[in-house]
């Protein structure tokens, strides 16, 4: 039985994982989730599968993963015999969870700043804005240290899932007013990103470049 | 709020790739750089004459630039030249976006919105430079040169030379700490707003990894005493918020 991810096109942890499934070619089913306006991942069937009520969920026969982070590590560590995309050793392993959790934790503020900005959810739009500011100049500052040893990527010299999350909240930041004039390093980053192969875009990530 | 005369850096050379594209502003203005194909800079005007969408939010194909809205391309004069809803209409030349002496020196990119005739030579410098990064701030160039004077800086290569910052000319300083010179590039972005262009004058060969590495601590440093607020003048918690 193939995998299969519960999604919402708009919702960019969702777009997190059609990422991975698509760049790590791994065959898959998709069911269509009514998050906007129906709220659907918050009635009984989607709590019995997340009880925090969030997107996307993916099911691999009789396992249930939530939370885009750990379906990535999930993804990586079954699916991906190369091994590259979450790293073995010390290092790549632990920066690789390092920015994992910092996407799923600091940078959250930049899901909400858009979802604020989208779908009128509550928060106080400048400090959501302010706050995605940060953890996005963190990102920048991270990749500028990175250029200078001529590294490409957030946890080592080659693209791992720590990229895959790390790239919905910059390339959309724009829904909720953070330009990209600021941030040449993750500009060239967001590039290289683009450019592997099986990327593909969400609503909102113009196919042009 | 007007532009003083003379040339402003609006990036770090290496900041923007061949066939990329960026927004930036002079005092309160939209602009877009962007460099084409064949490694050109280019600096206009923000707005595509069609709908006004930002040029800076296109792309590049060979020496044109296309808006992301229509497609509308525009050739390295800024004269349209290919509009895809009509592919076979003869553009009129009218259909043009403003377009920015730019050069590109001390490792930056540069431009004036002077005429012709009282243009002043842009500034020096073929030499060798390697660029550390741009700091954005939210406070004016006044308050920006004001920080980089209160803050302490340590040499990468050591040397004799003291401290000193001194002004080579309009928006262009040079800072001489030991054996390092850095030269920074003071950009008015608006009012309360402004950006700090950093490359070290030097070569590759030395200053290529670690030393870039010391002088972006510097940089961070900086932005941290100017996101301090005290040091430099009060300024509202707000802007503050925003100078990370």
């Amino acid at each position: 039985m193939a995998l299969v991810l519960y999604n919402y096109d708009l919702d960019e942890n969702c777009y997190k994982v059609r990422l991975a499934l698509s760049m790590l070619t791994i065959e898959h089913e998709i069911v269509a989730v009514n998050a906007f306006p129906g709220k659907e991942q918050e009635t009984p069937p989607f709590l019995a599968m997340n009880p925090m009520g969030t997107l996307p969920i993916l099911k691999d026969g009789d396992l249930t993963l939530f939370g885009a982070e750990a379906i990535l590590a999930y993804l990586s560590r079954s699916q991906d015999g190369s091994g590259r995309w979450l790293p073995a050793d010390g290092a790549g392993f632990a920066l690789s969870m390092q920015w994992l959790l910092f996407a799923a934790g600091d940078l959250s503020v930049a899901t909400r700043a858009r979802a604020n900005a989208l779908f009128g959810t509550p928060g106080d739009e400048a400090a959501l804005r302010a706050g995605a500011r940060r953890a996005i100049g963190a990102m920048e500052d991270a990749m500028t240290v990175n250029g200078f040893a001529g590294q490409d990527w957030f946890a080592g010299p080659a693209p791992t899932i720590a990229d895959v999350a790390l790239f919905p909240a910059f390339v959309l930041s724009r829904d909720f007013g953070v330009d990209h004039d600021e941030y040449p390093a993750l500009r060239k980053w967001a590039r290289r990103f683009r450019a592997l192969p099986g990327f593909l875009t969400m609503p909102g990530i113009p196919d042009y470049h | 709020m007007s532009l003083a005369p003379g040339w402003h850096p609006v990036a770090l050379s290496g900041s923007i790739d061949p066939g990329t594209s960026a927004g930036t502003h002079l005092a309160g203005r939209e602009y877009v750089v962007w460099r084409d194909n064949s490694g050109l800079a280019h600096v206009w005007e923000d707005r595509c004459p069609h709908r006004g969408m930002k040029l800076s939010f296109g792309f590049v194909r060979g020496d044109h630039i296309a808006c992301l809205y229509h497609g509308w391309q525009y050739d390295t004069a800024g004269r349209c030249r290919y509009i895809p809803a009509h592919p076979d209409l003869e553009v009129p030349a009218t259909i043009t976006v403003p377009v920015f002496a730019t050069v590109e020196a001390c490792g930056m990119i540069w431009t004036t919105t002077d005429a012709d005739p009282d243009r002043a030579a842009p500034p020096p410098g073929d030499g060798e430079t390697v660029p550390v990064a741009s700091l954005h701030a939210a406070c004016g160039t006044e308050g920006l040169l004001d920080a980089v004077r209160a803050m302490p800086a340590a040499p990468f290569v050591a040397g004799t030379a003291g401290w000193e910052l001194s002004q080579v000319g309009g928006t262009l300083w040079r800072l001489t700490v030991g054996g390092d010179t850095l030269l920074l590039g003071v950009q008015r972005l608006g009012d309360q707003r402004s950006a700090l262009h950093v490359a070290i004058e030097g070569s590759a060969a030395i200053y290529a990894g670690a030393g870039q590495a010391h002088w972006h601590a510097w940089i961070r440093a900086l932005r941290h005493r100017l996101g301090a607020g005290p040091a430099v003048g009060a300024r509202p918690a707000a802007a503050m918020a925003e100078a990370v």
